[in-house]
């Protein structure tokens, strides 16, 4: 058993920043954990550019992003331990699995910065065929830009979120042919200018208001797909499916590991110093929710730091009071108040799962006390302001959204 | 960028015998069934060859199933299966050392629901010490709760079965068919059996590939059991294949329950079983859908819900974790509700037809029950009592991550390393497809079903296909 002081799981771009701020803050006794064979995260495989404007004012892809993080980090000295898989915390124990056996560390303080990933199939109970062929847009992009293997021949995507484009690039990197775009709304689930490029540059039909009856095929082969439309029902031959989107967040093991899981943000419950009740665990970037851009993990990752920097100077023992949320809301931050934190509260971010128009209400104690009407589509975040509202320890906060 | 299909990748499987050899036995399908029954013959000496369609062994009626190793509790009394049950259970206790394969004695409770139900249960736990099933308690309400407090409180009483256990249904197959090759005998993978000739001496199989030619054919075929009893001149019973959805929920839920839950049996509806499995997750189902196709094994969104709302109200707590897979497996049904088992002396064929759901549990039992019906003296292998291990993919034994020098961990949601895929895919009884690959490893059986593996093991199956070629 080895004693640290700061331990972070996840060497993406959440936990990554926040070791070198750490570093910056002159701590010296952390280790950065992740379980792949490099490090970078989730942009390693995102081949497309648009990654690095914020952080670093200059345009990359993922991997060369993945990169330039790794480096920086590692430049600045901070210890990666890489090909280390989590697999139990117990009594402030972390138990990893690596290659030169089973190693255990007891952390002063943890951060979780497991990132997130896509829904695949099974959870969206799809009727049809099993098929190795039956992929998300992760495992094309893994596919395609690390192992440089093309899985199949022409495919259909299934959901318009803003990672089916991404799906798209994958694919002709990969020559995949996209048959059509699959989704059940009645408009796309990203911004509609994507629709556009999509249709008319692309020439990929782009088919609304459509449901995915079947995966066809037999003995672990995708011959066609049935979708049904208000016009009937059709089959489009492809020999692969890409699900996207509906990212969740990489946390069974925190769902394992603490008696308190938050169900609604599939993480823990966080106080807005992305604090977990129990003492010393900390949860940021995607592993709160589903996925954000690579650069806003980053400036949480810098966020957090801070805050494990204040817990360990000021040993800050948080008074704590959950904020919970009903099924339309995808996820909500932070999920929890620290009332005695040197932060007040300002503001709680949330997204909704289907576009909507409506009302968010917040009750405190049953009783309303604020409301905004809104249009919002689910990849729009929402902020509710706190400011000038006074919190007692015993209070219960809901959020609910209403539909007009 | 280079084309590779997961399907494709794994080379068609060669055999080592010649097309003028003639083998005592020839056992047709490399089910559970099949396997057991090969070993059995193999280690008394018999020459023996297992005959398979597929490039894998498992690939039918095998491949999914409740992984359930059942006492007979309730078995129709005073039949084969009853008796191969039993039978089956004392033969896996006595070799499961012996093989390193899993076992986890949970227990099993029988729960109703309602006062219907209530009322059936003396007549279980009747049927159950009437087939020799002696540890069984009834339990109240009360008691239930004492012990699956996360169950829903609708739960009226129960049976208490004290030796329903479980298993894991793919390596103890493995283990059999190993057992048999290191006692000599051989295997035949996609060979399928077309047609065959009794010539008064031996058999002379038609398959896909070679002639196979045997003095007795065992089928053991499985979903195919009545379209390769033909072959003898008479059919005796039609297979009616049954199909089961199951959910399998995260490791998360686990620990939702301690005890196999089952269904009071009744008339009209089939009940939804909820157990854990070795692998670490929940698993629900199966329903009992009787079909014509022998090869349909999808799985339909409104039954798959069906099945998750059932789960949902015997054990709440589960609506809060993610479904991790969803199957569908076919049981060889047929057209009477028991074994069709039978010997023709003329024609030195032996039938094991119509093994349905309890085939996994009763497979050493009626292994040996052929082998008497078989009636012949042959000269025990020396190997006979040799240990044959298969590695463990269970979790309720330290697995290879725990073991140093893996290389590197790639299938992340089941904690599959690099040694563990790369041996799978090596050797005699190496993976013959990718569902091979699965069951003998769990990579992208997870809750994230290959995002983040899938490539990964696709390039190192490849690279280990190409270094062996």
């Amino acid at each position: 058993m080895n004693n640290i002081q700061i331990a972070i799981i996840g060497a993406g771009p959440a936990g990554l920043s926040a070791a070198l701020e750490l570093k910056k803050l002159g701590y010296d006794d952390l280790l950065v954990f992740d379980r792949e064979d490099e490090a970078g995260g989730t942009p390693r495989h995102c081949g497309h550019l648009g990654f690095g404007m914020f952080e670093f004012k200059r345009v990359l892809s993922g991997p060369d992003y993945a990169k330039k993080l790794a480096k920086l980090a590692i430049d600045s000295g901070v210890n990666i331990k890489l090909k280390s898989t989590l697999t139990k915390v117990e009594n402030g124990v972390l138990t990893f699995s690596t290659p030169e056996g089973i190693k255990q560390y007891k952390p002063t303080c943890t951060l979780f910065a497991l990132g997130a990933r896509e829904t695949p199939r099974p959870d969206r109970l799809v009727s049809g065929t099993r098929s190795p062929n039956i992929i998300t847009t992760g495992t094309l992009q893994r596919f395609a830009y690390l192992q440089k293997i093309k899985p199949f021949n022409k495919a259909v995507i299934i959901g318009s979120e803003i990672v089916s484009f991404s799906a798209i690039m994958s694919a002709k990197h990969a020559g995949i042919k996209i048959e059509a775009i699959i989704e059940e709304k009645d408009e796309i689930d990203s911004f509609c200018v994507i629709k556009y490029m999509v249709k008319y540059l692309l020439k990929i039909p782009v088919l609304t208001n459509t449901k995915l009856k079947n995966i066809n095929g037999e003995d672990k082969k995708v011959t066609s797909v049935s979708v049904s439309t208000d016009e009937g029902e059709r089959e489009i031959p492809c020999d692969g499916v890409i699900f996207t989107g509906q990212f969740i967040p990489e946390s069974s093991i925190m769902q394992k590991s603490f008696d308190d899981f938050n169900f609604s943000n599939n993480s823990l419950y966080i106080s807005q110093n992305f604090q977990a009740k129990d003492d010393g665990f900390f949860v940021a970037g995607n592993a709160l929710r589903g996925a954000l851009a690579a650069f806003k993990c980053y400036f949480e990752g810098k966020k957090v730091a801070k805050n494990i920097h204040d817990f360990i100077r000021f040993k800050h023992q948080p008074e704590l009071i959950k904020i919970e949320a009903d099924e339309n809301i995808s996820w909500y931050y932070p999920s929890m108040i620290d009332l005695k934190s040197p932060t007040k509260q300002h503001l709680t971010a949330l997204r909704l799962k289907k576009r909507a128009k409506g009302a968010i209400k917040v009750l405190l104690n049953g009783r309303m006390i604020y409301k905004k009407n809104i249009h919002a589509f689910p990849f729009m975040s929402i902020n509710i302001p706190w400011k000038d509202i006074e919190l007692k320890p015993q209070d219960v906060i809901k959020l609910e959204f209403v539909n007009n | 960028m280079e084309s590779i299909n997961l399907n494709h990748l794994f080379p068609t499987k060669t055999s080592n015998f010649t097309k003028d050899e003639i083998f005592d036995v020839a056992v047709v399908g490399a089910g559970v069934v099949g396997c057991a029954i090969f070993k059995e013959f193999c280690e008394q000496g018999a020459k023996t060859v297992l005959v398979e369609k597929a490039n894998d062994i498992l690939d039918g009626a095998s491949k999914g199933n409740s992984a359930i190793l059942h006492t007979g509790f309730d078995a129709p009394p005073d039949t084969l299966e009853h008796k191969c049950v039993q039978r089956g259970y004392e033969e896996y206790m006595k070799i499961k050392d012996d093989y390193n394969l899993p076992f986890l004695n949970t227990k099993a409770l029988v729960v109703a629901w309602n006062d219907e139900q209530l009322g059936k249960l003396d007549a279980i736990l009747q049927k159950g010490l009437g087939n020799g099933v002696k540890e069984l308690d009834l339990l109240t309400h009360e008691q239930i709760i004492k012990r699956e407090p996360n169950l829903s409180l609708d739960a009226k009483g129960a049976i208490l079965v004290h030796g329903e256990s479980l298993i894991d249904p793919w390596s103890a197959p493995l283990a059999y068919v190993k057992k048999g090759i290191n006692c000599g005998g051989k295997i035949a993978f996609s060979h399928e059996v077309k047609d065959g000739h009794y010539n008064g001496k031996y058999w002379e199989l038609q398959t896909s590939q070679k002639p196979i030619n045997a003095k007795v054919i065992i089928n053991a075929a499985g979903l195919y059991g009545d379209i390769v009893d033909k072959i003898k001149g008479t059919q005796d019973f039609k297979i009616i294949p049954r199909k089961g959805q199951f959910v399998i929920f995260d490791e998360t839920a686990y620990n939702l329950i301690n005890s196999i839950i089952l269904p009071v049996p009744t008339k009209r509806t089939k009940g939804v079983v909820i157990t854990k499995t070795a692998f670490g997750n929940i698993l629900v189902g199966p329903t009992a859908e009787d079909q014509e196709s022998r090869t349909d094994s999808q799985t339909v969104k409104e039954t798959l819900e069906d099945l998750k709302n059932k789960a949902f109200h015997m054990l709440p707590a589960l609506k809060n974790h993610k479904v991790t897979a969803t199957f569908a497996g076919l049981r060889p049904a047929s057209d009477e509700a028991y074994y069709r088992v039978s010997i023709n002396d003329e024609k030195n064929w032996i039938t094991a037809g119509g093994i349905r759901s309890t085939g996994l549990t009763s497979s050493l039992g009626l292994a040996k029950h052929i082998f008497e019906l078989h009636d012949t003296r042959y000269e025990k292998s020396p190997k006979a009592d040799e240990k044959v291990t298969v590695p463990n993919i269970s979790e309720f034994a330290p697995r290879d991550n725990q073991k140093e020098g893996y290389g590197k961990i790639v299938c992340h949601c089941e904690c599959v390393t690099e040694r563990e895929i790369k041996n799978a895919c090596h050797g005699e009884l190496g993976a013959g497809n990718v569902g091979g690959l699965k069951r003998r490893t769990r990579a992208m059986m997870g809750r994230c079903q290959g995002f983040n593996c899938e490539a990964a093991v696709t390039q190192i199956c490849k690279n280990e296909v190409k270094n062996h070629e």
